[in-house]
């Protein structure tokens, strides 16, 4: 019953962030113009399209009925920068997108953990202290700049940037995590009964921290998403997030709607698993 | 550790307020002649592809990133504290609805949500006014990201049995609430630190995106966008200078945060 709630929660979300968005674009400045304009060649036809757009969104309950049509008639409406369908756009970018964002997280994710499980078993501070400092000069590095400098250098690219970006966010918390389970007292008997470090690391540590380890994912996952658009928009990467933010610069609502509605279930989904998850977790406690 | 931190960044805006007082040219001013020139007693830092010295264009660029996180952080941080404090003393119904709108914001990325709502906005105002706008959406944007938390330990107090004793023994809803302001300044500092560098960072991001303040005025998130075409046109180490002082800025921000932690 919980869970219905939270998903109906989240679907009139979702629904909302999708109007807000439609009514912002629909005030925006430049909604009812189109860059074809300023060619001659053009002008006329740009002119005709945009006499029709705006007899049939002349008004913001018009505009919202043509944007449900195109949703209702299957292919979401029709792009206007690229006049295609725009459900063929979104199914060849959110592929492009998708295997970013897995390989950035994953890449980040095994980097993080192999620094951190290891170093919550040392007694000594000294590498502690390096792993603080460099964590600490990436975190003052934003993503746009990352992803710029990686650009200007010829070294790495999209999947490198999003990896330290997840990868050195985690790094603090998974540092805390490794060093309580390793500190914990049957961790430290099983060390003292000669069971392998690999063993205890794998059997034991990991088990003990997965419910933190998925509420981490979750975030990561989300912090991802956000560094989607700039990552994306400065590498050219032709994902879903280059596609918002051509999107939005061109006015171009039914793809922005599309858009809005994935990236908001995106976040809201994977918010809804850890809050189940931690529910699970307290009820079962 | 804080002090020290705090202390470098008002050495950098002490320099760059020094250099922009005494420099004979501004901002915008270009010197063709000089174009891409290296450093020189005239233009310390050198001059970028216009002609237009860097030291005068970084120092007013930091001032402007800095002064501006700090109003868009403040802002954020007075309107959290001004709505979650009314909400609750208010009715259930006003404390539901206002953190459904919250969850609204942030059920989209935060830097998607920047990028929509200010490519939304006008982008071809003049200068200052682009400036203003930004920030202006940063310190409303940020409202949402700590309203939940603000609201939740205002309500706490608000629910406390030394506020009840003072509602019982007559206090104003003013008097009330003034009350709660020492109970809640920890929560305010924090988060006002906590919301400068994501300020800064934010500004920065929309630099690189074409979404930041508008020529000629300069923004650290300009240099980040003109970064590329800059070293290939003339590849000095000068052109890294801004991007240099951006990273230094936020780390001596981090390191503050680090310092008040522990």
């Amino acid at each position: 019953m919980r869970f219905l709630r939270r998903a109906l929660r989240l679907l009139s979300l979702v629904v909302l962030a999708v109007l807000g968005t439609s009514l912002l674009m629909y005030v925006a400045p430049g909604y009812f113009s189109d860059a074809r304009e300023m060619d001659a060649a053009h002008a006329g036809v740009a002119r005709a399209d945009l006499v029709s757009l705006q007899a049939q969104q002349s008004t913001l309950p018009r505009l919202l009925r043509s944007e449900i049509h195109g949703w209702l008639r299957g292919d979401l409406g029709t792009s206007r920068q690229y006049g295609t369908p725009v459900s063929s756009l979104i199914a060849e970018r959110s592929a492009l997108s998708a295997k970013l964002l897995l390989s950035g997280v994953a890449l980040g994710w095994l980097a993080a953990l192999l620094l951190t499980l290891p170093l919550g078993m040392q007694r000594s501070s000294v590498p502690e202290v390096f792993l603080v400092c460099g964590t600490a000069l990436l975190l003052a590095v934003p993503a746009g700049l990352l992803a710029t400098l990686c650009m200007v250098t010829g070294h790495g690219g999209p999947v490198l940037v999003l990896a330290l970006l997840v990868g050195v966010r985690d790094i603090k918390l998974l540092q805390r995590m490794a060093r309580t389970a390793w500190a914990a007292p049957y961790i430290l008997h099983a060390r003292a009964q000669g069971i392998s470090t690999w063993r205890i690391l794998g059997i034991h540590v990991l088990a003990s921290l997965r419910h933190d380890l998925l509420a981490l994912a979750v975030m990561s996952f989300t912090l991802a998403l956000s560094a989607l658009v700039p990552v994306e928009v400065i590498f050219d990467h032709p994902g879903l997030g280059q596609l918002a933010w051509s999107a939005a610069m061109n006015r171009d609502l039914p793809v922005l709607t599309v858009v809005t509605a994935i990236m908001a279930m995106c976040v809201g989904l994977a918010s809804l698993s850890a809050e189940t998850r931690r529910a699970g977790a307290a009820s079962c406690a | 550790m804080r002090l020290t931190m705090l202390g470098l960044i008002a050495l950098l805006l002490g320099v760059a307020g020094w250099r922009l007082c005494t420099a004979p040219q501004g901002y915008a001013t270009q010197d063709r002649m000089q174009i891409s020139a290296p450093v020189q007693a005239a233009h310390p830092a050198g001059t970028d592809e216009l002609g237009r010295d860097r030291a005068v264009r970084l120092s007013l660029a930091l001032l402007l990133g800095v002064g501006g996180a700090c109003c868009a952080s403040a802002l954020a941080s007075f309107c959290t504290l001004l709505v979650s404090s009314f909400a609750s003393f208010g009715p259930p119904w006003i404390s539901r609805t206002l953190l459904y709108l919250s969850d609204l914001f942030m059920t989209l990325p935060w830097i998607f949500l920047l990028m929509l709502v200010r490519s939304a906005l006008p982008l071809s105002l003049p200068p200052l006014q682009s400036g203003l706008l930004t920030f202006l959406l940063l310190g409303l944007l940020g409202i949402p990201v700590f309203l939940r938390l603000h609201h939740s330990r205002a309500s706490a107090l608000a629910a406390s049995g030394w506020m009840l004793h003072a509602h019982a023994t007559g206090l104003t809803l003013a008097q009330r609430l003034r009350s709660l302001l020492p109970h809640l300044r920890p929560l305010l500092l924090a988060q006002f630190l906590l919301y400068v560098p994501a300020c800064l960072a934010a500004e920065a991001n929309l630099g690189a995106l074409g979404l930041g303040l508008s020529e000629p005025l300069p923004s650290l998130g300009t240099f980040i966008a003109n970064l590329q075409s800059a070293a290939l046109q003339a590849p000095s180490a000068l052109v890294y200078l801004p991007i240099a002082v951006l990273v230094l800025v936020l780390l001596a921000l981090e390191l503050s945060l680090f310092g008040a932690e522990s």
